[in-house]
C-alpha cells in the first residue's frame, strides 16, 4: 500500500494545527455528547431492572390468580408443587426462589401512623433477604420469631420505634374485608432507596393468616437468576414446561393493544376479559414489566441519533468550508504536485486522507473525553433516598457504552467528513496543473 | 292533714287494695308483654336498611368531614355526592379542602375510579377505600344492605344513653364485606340506628361510629351527623356533617366520567 499519501495528508494536517484543532474539537465535541447519552441510555435498563430485581425479589416471577365462588378474582398460590415440578423439568438454573405475599398496611404506633408494603417471606431461611438487607439495629435470630418484623430506618423514625417494641397493622384479607395485627420490631434495616424503605418484611405464614391465605398458600413466587440477560430465556423455558404439564396458563405473548402498552399490561387485561375455573398462572420477568423503560432507552438512542447528525450537518458544513479554503490556499503546492506526476486520484485521495484523519482523531477524542467525564460523574455518590435512584448503581450514576454503538458513532463520523470533504477534494483534483501554477493568491 | 292518716272506709281499702295487687301484676307483666313484642332481627335489619335506601329515586346532598389526628392540625373535607341507589351509582365531587377541591370518585357499578383534574386521569379506587385523609370509607355513601350482608347472631337489650336500644350482634354472610362483625344499637321506640361498632376478622374493634342526629326526607330518616372513632389508632377521628339534602331527580349525565371532568375545572 502506498503510504506517501497519507503521510502527506498528515503532515497537512499538523501543518495547520490551529485549524486542525479546532475542526477535531468540534467533532469531539459532538461525539462526546453522543457518547455521553449512549452510555446513560446503556446502563438505565440495566440498572433500573436489577434495582428493581432488587426490590421485587426476583428476576422471573409466577403467580397465580382464581376466582372466589361470589365472582372476585383474588391473587393466590394454593398448592405450588405443579410449578416446583415445571420448573425442575424445565432444567433450568436459578440462585434463589422465594415465596412471598404482599399487603399494604397501615403501620401504628403510639398515635402515629405509616403506610406500607408488607412483604411475608420466610424470614429464617431467606439467603436472599439476608444477603440484600443490611439490619442496623435487631438480629436476624429475633426476626425469626413468627411476629417478627423488619422495617426501614426511616419507618422506624417516621413511627418512633424500636427493636422490642410492639406495632399494629391495619391491613385488607385478599377478599376485602379489614383485619388487624400485631408485630414485634425484631430489626431495622438501612434504607436502600426511596422504594426500598417502603418494604416491610414479616413472616409469611403470619401475614397469610391476617390476610385470610392458608398454610403452604402465597401470592408470587420470585426465581433470582445469576445474571438478569438470562431471564427471557429462563421464563420461555420455564412457560414451556408449564404448559407441557398441562398447567392453565396466561399466554405470554399476549397481543399489545398499543406500543405503551407492557407486556405484563397486555397480560392483565387478557386476565381482565376473561374468567376461568380453578388457579391460572402467569409467568413474567422484570423486563416485561418494565418494557416502558425499553422504550426510554430507545428514545435515547433516537435522540443522540438526531443530535449527532444535527450537530454533524453544522460541522460538515464547517469542515466543508474550511477544505474548500484550504484547497484555495494550497492550489500551487496542487498543480506543482500534478506537474510532477501525481494524479488526479491521489489529489483527491489525499484531502480524503486528511478529512478521514481528522475525523478519527475527533472521535476518539470525543470518546475518550466521554469515558473521563463518565469516570468522574460515576465518583459522585447519591442519596439513595433520592428520585433518581432506580438508574443509579449502589449509589452511583452509571454509565455503559456498547462497544459497537462507540464504533458505529465513529464510522458515522468518517463517513459524514468523508462525504463533507468529497466536493472539495474532487475540485482539487480536477484542476489543471497549468492553471493551478499560474494562480496568484 | 295527710290523707293516708284519714281513717277509711274498709270497702274503699279492700277496693283500694285490689287496684293495687292488679296494678302490681300488670307492672310485673309489662316486661313479658315486652319480650313478646321483641321483633325478628331479620325483619328489624331489612327496616334499618330501608330506611336509607332511596331506590328509584336520587339523593344529592354536601358533606362536611371534620378529621381529627393526634399532633396534627384538625383537617376539613367537604364532598357533594349524588347517589342512585337503583343503579348502584354514586360521583362524588370534593369541594374543600382547596388543594383536593375537583378531584372525585365516580362508582359504576362495582367499579369506582378517582379523577384527579392536575393530571386529568381516572385511576382505579374501591369502595373499601378511605375518602381522601379522613376516617370514612366510600362505602359510607353507598346504599348498605345490612340483611343481605350479614346474619344476626345474638340480639339483646340495653341503654344507649337515655334511649333502650336493641343490640344486634352481626356476622359477615361472606368474606368479601368489610368488616367481619358489625354490632348495632338500633332504637327501640323507632327504628332508628344510634350506634354501630366495626370489627376485624380477628375480632377486634376497630371502628365506632356514633349516629347522634336524624332528620327526615322524604319519608325517609337520614342521619345528618355521624361520628367515626378509629379504635386501633386512637384519638383518631372523623366527624361528618350533611347539608342541602334533596331527593330532586339527577340527569342521567351526573353519573358519567365526562360530567366528572367537566366540573372538576
Amino acid at each position: 500500500m502506498n503510504m506517501v499519501l497519507p503521510r502527506i495528508a498528515a503532515r497537512n494536517l499538523l501543518r495547520q494545527k490551529k485549524r486542525t484543532i479546532l475542526l477535531a474539537g468540534a467533532i469531539a465535541f459532538g461525539i462526546m455528547i453522543v457518547t455521553l447519552i449512549n452510555g446513560f441510555a446503556g446502563s438505565f435498563i440495566q440498572n433500573v431492572s436489577e434495582n428493581f430485581a432488587y426490590l421485587m425479589g426476583g428476576h422471573v416471577f409466577v403467580s397465580g390468580s382464581e376466582y372466589t365462588p361470589s365472582g372476585k378474582r383474588i391473587s393466590v398460590i394454593r398448592d405450588d408443587s405443579v410449578i416446583m415440578k415445571a420448573l425442575e423439568d424445565s432444567g433450568q438454573k436459578w440462585a434463589s426462589i422465594a415465596k412471598t405475599s404482599q399487603a399494604t398496611a397501615s403501620l401504628i404506633f403510639e398515635g402515629k401512623s405509616v403506610s406500607q408494603n408488607l412483604t411475608g417471606i420466610d424470614i429464617t431461611h431467606s439467603k436472599m433477604l439476608k444477603e440484600r438487607l443490611v439490619l442496623v439495629k435487631g438480629s436476624w435470630e429475633d426476626a425469626s420469631q413468627p411476629d417478627a418484623i423488619i422495617i426501614s430506618q426511616s419507618v422506624a423514625n417516621k413511627l418512633n420505634v424500636l427493636p422490642g417494641d410492639k406495632i399494629v397493622a391495619q391491613l385488607q384479607t385478599v377478599t376485602g374485608q379489614n383485619n388487624v395485627g400485631e408485630f414485634r420490631v425484631a430489626a431495622i434495616s438501612v434504607d436502600s432507596s426511596i422504594i426500598g424503605s417502603r418494604m416491610t418484611y414479616v413472616q409469611l405464614e403470619y401475614l397469610n393468616n391476617l390476610i385470610g391465605l392458608g398454610k403452604g398458600e402465597y401470592m408470587s413466587l420470585g426465581i433470582m437468576l445469576d445474571r438478569l440477560d438470562l431471564s427471557d430465556g429462563f421464563a420461555t423455558s420455564l412457560y414451556t414446561s408449564m404448559k407441557g404439564n398441562g398447567i392453565q396458563l396466561f399466554d405470554r405473548n399476549a397481543k399489545q393493544e398499543s406500543t405503551s402498552t407492557t407486556p405484563f399490561q397486555a397480560m392483565i387485561s387478557e386476565q381482565n376479559s376473561e374468567t376461568w375455573s380453578g388457579t391460572k398462572y402467569r409467568v413474567y420477568t422484570i423486563d416485561d414489566v418494565l418494557s416502558q423503560a425499553r422504550q426510554i432507552v430507545v428514545a435515547l438512542d433516537t435522540a443522540s441519533v438526531a443530535i449527532l447528525i444535527v450537530l454533524f450537518a453544522i460541522v460538515m458544513i464547517g469542515i466543508s468550508n474550511t477544505f474548500r479554503m484550504s484547497m484555495y490556499e494550497r492550489i500551487r503546492e496542487i498543480g506543482t504536485m500534478r506537474a510532477v506526476g501525481v494524479q488526479r486520484g491521489e489529489i483527491r485521495a489525499m484531502f480524503l486522507y486528511e478529512a478521514l484523519f481528522l475525523a478519527l482523531a475527533g472521535a476518539i477524542a470525543g470518546i475518550v473525553l466521554a469515558l473521563v467525564i463518565m469516570g468522574i460523574l460515576g465518583l459522585f455518590s447519591f442519596d439513595p433516598q433520592s428520585a433518581i435512584f432506580l438508574i443509579l448503581k449502589r449509589g452511583h450514576l452509571s454509565f455503559y457504552l456498547p462497544p459497537l454503538r462507540a464504533i458505529g458513532n465513529i464510522a458515522i463520523i468518517a463517513v459524514l467528513t468523508l462525504v463533507a470533504v468529497y466536493a472539495p477534494a474532487n475540485a482539487a483534483a480536477k484542476l489543471a496543473p497549468a492553471e493551478a501554477l499560474r494562480t496568484v493568491k | 292533714m295527710n290523707v293516708f292518716f284519714r281513717k277509711r272506709n274498709p270497702k274503699f281499702v279492700k277496693a283500694a287494695s285490689l287496684a293495687v295487687m292488679m296494678l302490681a301484676g300488670l307492672l310485673a307483666a309489662v316486661p313479658t308483654v315486652f319480650a313478646q313484642a321483641k321483633p325478628d332481627p331479620v325483619a328489624l335489619l331489612k327496616e334499618l336498611d330501608q330506611l336509607s335506601d332511596f331506590s328509584g329515586k336520587d339523593f344529592s346532598a354536601v358533606f362536611t368531614i371534620v378529621t381529627q389526628k393526634p399532633g396534627e392540625k384538625d383537617s376539613v373535607t367537604q364532598a357533594r355526592i349524588f347517589r342512585r341507589d337503583t343503579k348502584k351509582q354514586f360521583l362524588i365531587l370534593i369541594l374543600l379542602p382547596e388543594v383536593n377541591k375537583g378531584q372525585g370518585y365516580l362508582r359504576e357499578e362495582d367499579n369506582v375510579w378517582f379523577y384527579d383534574p392536575t393530571s386529568r386521569k381516572f385511576s382505579h379506587s374501591s369502595v373499601k377505600e378511605n375518602l381522601q385523609n379522613t376516617k370514612a370509607k366510600n362505602s359510607d355513601f353507598t346504599l348498605s344492605s345490612f340483611a343481605d350482608d350479614y346474619a344476626v347472631t345474638s340480639m339483646t337489650e340495653g341503654t344507649l344513653g337515655k334511649f333502650p336500644v336493641w343490640i344486634l350482634d352481626l356476622k359477615a354472610k361472606t368474606n368479601e364485606v368489610s368488616y367481619e362483625r358489625v354490632v348495632l344499637y338500633i332504637r327501640k321506640d323507632r327504628t332508628m340506628l344510634l350506634k354501630r361498632e366495626d370489627y376485624s376478622v380477628n375480632g377486634r374493634l376497630m371502628r365506632t361510629t356514633a349516629y347522634p342526629k336524624y332528620i327526615e326526607l322524604d319519608g325517609k330518616l337520614l342521619s345528618t351527623q355521624i361520628l367515626i372513632l378509629d379504635e386501633i389508632n386512637k384519638g383518631e377521628k372523623s366527624q361528618i356533617t350533611m347539608a342541602e339534602q334533596s331527593v330532586a331527580p339527577l340527569p342521567d349525565k351526573v353519573f358519567t366520567k365526562a360530567f366528572l371532568e367537566q366540573v372538576s375545572r
